[in-house]
């Protein structure tokens, strides 16, 4: 890549704590996020996609968690080492957040208004009438009806897809570079779904932003996002660009988890579920987290796989399977 | 019919893992232990009150009227020359009994109004309910209050009147469950058994509401044993000479400026149990009210 | 928010008919004879039933309840059986009294224990925490007259801070001050161990909501989060247990006032009870049970005010 990535994330593993240890929750995290670019992270609930991004915000709730190692490279700093004080004048400034639950996602006694308006209260200084009146032109710009008569509702006064567009109104508010969606739609309706995808995308060409897009959804995923990272059990375990890895997929997870989409094109009773579950962070297998659950299990799967090259496919796809990425033997 | 023995055999498991639930709540709080050992030594001292005291707790001997403690009188003498701490223990018992089994009454009661109302459901439901948070908002003290003035204090009136306010709680603590239980598989076969509405609630809902009833009980208890206290500072107590704790306190009391210390040992005797009623519940409270446990948001 | 004071007061009125019932249940159908209790075992008969006569006691208790609740309704509470004065008119001499110690050990008690209880959820299991935890549950273990005796001996008698006997204060508001300010410390302790326990465990339940991460996600300052964002709502469920334990405080403040010789509804109570005063004691029970349902609306009206979901509900 010729550019600079608008962030750059080395080796991050982020721990917490279970009973009296600390056990890796994701391990060696590695992507570079381009400028413009979409980055969808896909994989099961708790894989860690979450955790991910929560890393990024400095997010982690201290009392159980920490970012045990690897850097989080942005603006030439390394978020991963800067205090608390710091990381706030990033937060909801150049880095934003939308949050999966839009029901609970919002404070329930505060109006709506205020809630668009903090972010630019506390990092543009502006008073509360400057921030009133920005905080009514991005809630017409994500297209909330009637948007005047609305900022002095509450949250319970909206729909879930509504509550959506407040939260893309506040993260978008002072402009970010890079956004981090964490499952904006999972919680939608199919129709108001596709309405806030579309939403977002619009107003990520609009704003030029980078994105990191979260979704268990590779359906989602392909409408909307440039290149596409599969994690399993706190790994990467896939990355290509998005044509490369819907025309190739080459971890049998990855493979998995295109097969449990629902595709017109294929009859339903070829629709899988994936046998088992994601092991618990206090119980990861020493050697191939997925082999537990794969197919193509193999002796050599005992010993832990890294990212390889994926042979005949574009020199950005990796993939970490002994079997079908060769790893390093 | 295998099938509905099946059934059947699932229910006593959960109360099992009801009460082993408790058990864990219990070892998870440090506190809850040291409420109950100290607890159990007031209960002890309380049954062997005759032979711990040093006196007889009732005899007056104006000659050692108001001496401070020595070898005889362990915590001296009162204003007509009784041995405080021999009153004391009686004191012990005396509350332990008005507080235990008022709690014991409004524990049976209130869990088998609790029961038939979320058992049998609809308009007898609603209606016992409301009578049910009725008499709740009424403070304990109160209630206690007015029921013994009407009818006079004794110990079977002070243990109706501390009993009818603690009903509530064990009533709604005792719905929840049962209105959830019912619907359950087993309940439905058992009825088709032909068992009885009776013999349904004792065997399949008691179980699983039980744990909860206990904890409830052991805060009441604390509550209960306040409220007897406070009926006797007032004079609405079990009559003198009858020794009892808000009594002793009445007496120090109204000589405040001269005899102020009488009233320190019985203050610190309620204080202790109360207290400790109190650590014993503070653990488990979060057993009977789920909503205090710390739901945290994915 | 008129519809929902409305609605709150049409939903008032049956549970006030309900307590009066109670009341009414309690005063004349509980077994014991009114009569007999208030003239003493060693009285005649002839003296008992006449008493019953003037006390209306001897009529059927249908007509009994009739009466009973017209008079409750309208404001006719009876009229002491001793001073001959109108219970309500007592009442409202002394009620000032009590309203002021109520109001001054709620205001005192959520000083205390809103930030502390907020502080050790933002410190969970640090050792202040613990302390907090153990203190507050030491302090609500506190029946309220041992509590006043303690207080009393203490800075009345051996330091002589303030005066023994609370009489209310005379004119000026720095006497009045001082006379209230044993009292209100006493029951304002108990109410502070309650609240801090209270905002502590919703605090911490508050902590960990999503609209908290949402806060901190747009750069909110600590500080904005914790005061803006988290104590707000986890002032709610505060309300309610305040409104829970205002019943339990109506209660320690009769014992309160024993202590402190300090006039009120409490020392109306006592010197009915110790005078046999079945009418004040009865009128006084009418006047709990409308304060009772009152104390209750308050509490309702004013989760309207700090919830913004529940005008709508």
């Amino acid at each position: 890549m010729a550019e600079a990535p608008a962030l750059s994330v080395q080796g991050l593993t982020t721990e917490f704590r279970i009973g009296g240890q600390w056990h890796a929750a994701i391990r060696g995290i590695d992507f570079d996020l381009g400028k413009n670019e979409t980055l969808a992270l896909v994989g099961e609930s708790g894989c860690g996609k979450s955790i991910t991004a929560l890393s990024i915000m400095g997010l982690i709730p201290k009392a159980a968690g920490r970012i045990a190692a690897g850097k989080i490279l942005f603006e030439g700093q390394d978020l991963a080492q800067l205090d608390e004080e710091h990381l706030r004048e990033i937060r909801g400034d150049r880095i934003a957040m939308i949050f999966q639950e839009p029901m609970t996602s919002l404070n329930p006694v505060l109006t709506i208004g205020f809630q668009v308006a903090e972010a630019l209260r506390y990092h543009r200084g502006m008073s509360q009438a400057e921030a009133r009146t920005h905080a009514l032109e991005l809630l017409e710009q994500v297209k909330i009806p009637s948007a005047r008569q609305r900022l002095d509702d509450y949250p319970h006064q909206f729909s879930g897809g509504m509550r959506q567009r407040v939260m893309i109104a506040m993260a978008l508010a002072c402009k970010p570079q890079i956004l981090l969606a964490d499952e904006p739609t999972t919680a939608l309706d199919v129709t108001i779904q596709a309405q806030v995808l579309l939403l977002l995308a619009e107003l990520k060409q609009l704003y030029g932003m980078s994105m990191i897009f979260i979704s268990h959804n590779l359906g989602v995923v392909a409408t909307i996002a440039d290149r596409v990272a599969v994690m399993y059990a706190g790994e990467i375990v896939e990355t290509a660009a998005v044509g490369d890895l819907f025309d190739r997929p080459t971890h049998p997870y990855t493979e998995a988890l295109l097969s449990s989409i629902p595709r017109v094109d294929r009859t339903s009773d070829t629709l899988m579920a994936i046998p088992g579950q994601v092991p618990a962070i206090n119980r990861m297998p020493g050697g191939c987290r997925y082999a537990p659950r794969c197919a193509l299990r193999q002796p050599v799967c005992e010993r832990p796989p890294a990212l390889a090259p994926v042979s005949g496919s574009a020199p950005t796809h990796l993939a970490r399977c002994w079997v079908r990425a060769g790893g390093d033997r | 019919m295998s099938a509905v023995t099946g059934d059947m055999a699932a229910a006593p498991p959960r109360a099992n893992r009801a009460l082993r639930q408790l058990l864990a709540a219990f070892n998870t709080n440090k506190t809850s232990w040291v409420g109950l050992a100290t607890f159990a030594v007031v209960v002890a001292i309380a049954i062997l009150a005759p032979v711990l005291a040093t006196h007889d707790p009732i005899e007056q001997n104006i000659l050692e009227k108001l001496k401070g403690p020595s070898a005889e009188f362990i915590l001296g003498t009162d204003g007509f020359g009784r041995d405080i701490w021999s009153r004391l223990v009686y004191g012990a018992r005396l509350s332990l009994w008005i507080g235990g089994v008022s709690i014991l009454i409004a524990m049976v009661v209130g869990s088998l109004i609790g029961m038939v109302a979320g058992y049998f459901g609809g308009r007898l439901d609603i209606a016992i309910m409301q009578v049910m948070d009725v008499l709740l908002s009424f403070p304990s003290l109160i209630l206690g209050l007015m029921v013994v003035a009407m009818m006079g204090p004794s110990v079977g009136n002070l243990i109706f009147a501390i009993a009818l306010t603690a009903i509530p709680p064990f009533a709604r603590i005792a719905r929840a469950p049962t209105v959830s239980v019912k619907e359950r598989d087993y309940i439905e076969a058992c009825r088709a058994l032909g068992y009885s509405h009776p013999r349904i609630m004792a065997v399949h809902i008691l179980p699983n509401i039980f744990p909860e009833i206990l904890v409830m009980g052991s805060l009441w208890l604390a509550t209960a044993i306040r409220v007897e206290a406070s009926l006797s500072f007032i004079g609405l107590g079990v009559r003198p000479p009858t020794p009892t704790w808000g009594g002793m306190i009445r007496e120090g009391f109204e000589n405040i400026l001269d005899t102020w210390w009488l009233s320190m040992a019985p203050s610190v005797a309620i204080l202790v149990v109360v207290f400790a009623l109190n650590m014993i519940g503070d653990g488990l409270r979060d057993f009977v009210d789920p909503k205090l446990k710390g739901e945290r948001g994915g | 928010m008129l519809q929902y004071l409305i609605k709150r007061l049409l939903y008032a009125v049956p549970t006030l008919l309900a307590v009066l019932t109670v009341v009414f249940f309690v005063a004349r159908v509980l077994p014991g004879d009114p009569a007999q209790v208030m003239l003493g075992e060693q009285a005649g008969a002839e003296a008992i039933q006449a008493l019953r006569v003037r006390l209306g006691l001897d009529r059927p208790l249908v007509e009994q309840y009739v009466d009973f609740m017209q008079g409750a309704l309208s404001g006719d509470w009876g009229t002491s059986l001793v001073t001959g004065r109108s219970v309500l008119g007592e009442v409202l001499n002394v009620i000032p009294f009590t309203i002021e110690l109520t109001l001054a050990s709620i205001l005192l008690g959520a000083l205390i224990g809103v930030p502390l209880g907020a502080w050790s959820a933002l410190h969970r299991n640090s050792l202040v925490d613990y302390a907090t935890r153990i203190g507050s549950l030491f302090g609500l273990s506190f029946p309220a007259f041992v509590m006043a005796i303690m207080l009393l001996l203490a800075f009345a008698i051996q330091l002589d801070w303030f005066p023994v006997i609370s009489s209310g204060g005379g004119g000026s508001v720095s006497e009045r001050l001082l006379h209230l300010a044993l009292p209100a410390v006493n029951l304002g302790i108990i109410m502070a161990a309650y609240i801090t326990r209270v905002t502590r465990s919703s605090m911490l339940e508050v902590l960990g909501e999503d609209y908290v991460r949402t806060a901190r996600a747009k750069g909110v300052p600590h500080r904005a989060v914790v005061w803006q964002h988290c104590l707000r709502n986890a002032l709610i469920p505060v309300v309610t247990v305040v409104g829970l334990y205002l019943g339990i405080l109506i209660g320690n403040s009769v014992l309160t006032e024993i202590v402190f010789n300090r006039p009120g509804l409490g020392k109306l109570i006592v010197g009915a009870l110790t005078q046999r005063d079945y009418t004040m004691l009865q009128g006084l029970m009418v006047v709990y049970t409308f304060i009772i349902v009152v104390v209750n609306l308050l509490t309702d009206l004013t989760y309207g005010f700090i919830d913004p979901r529940v005008k709508y509900q």
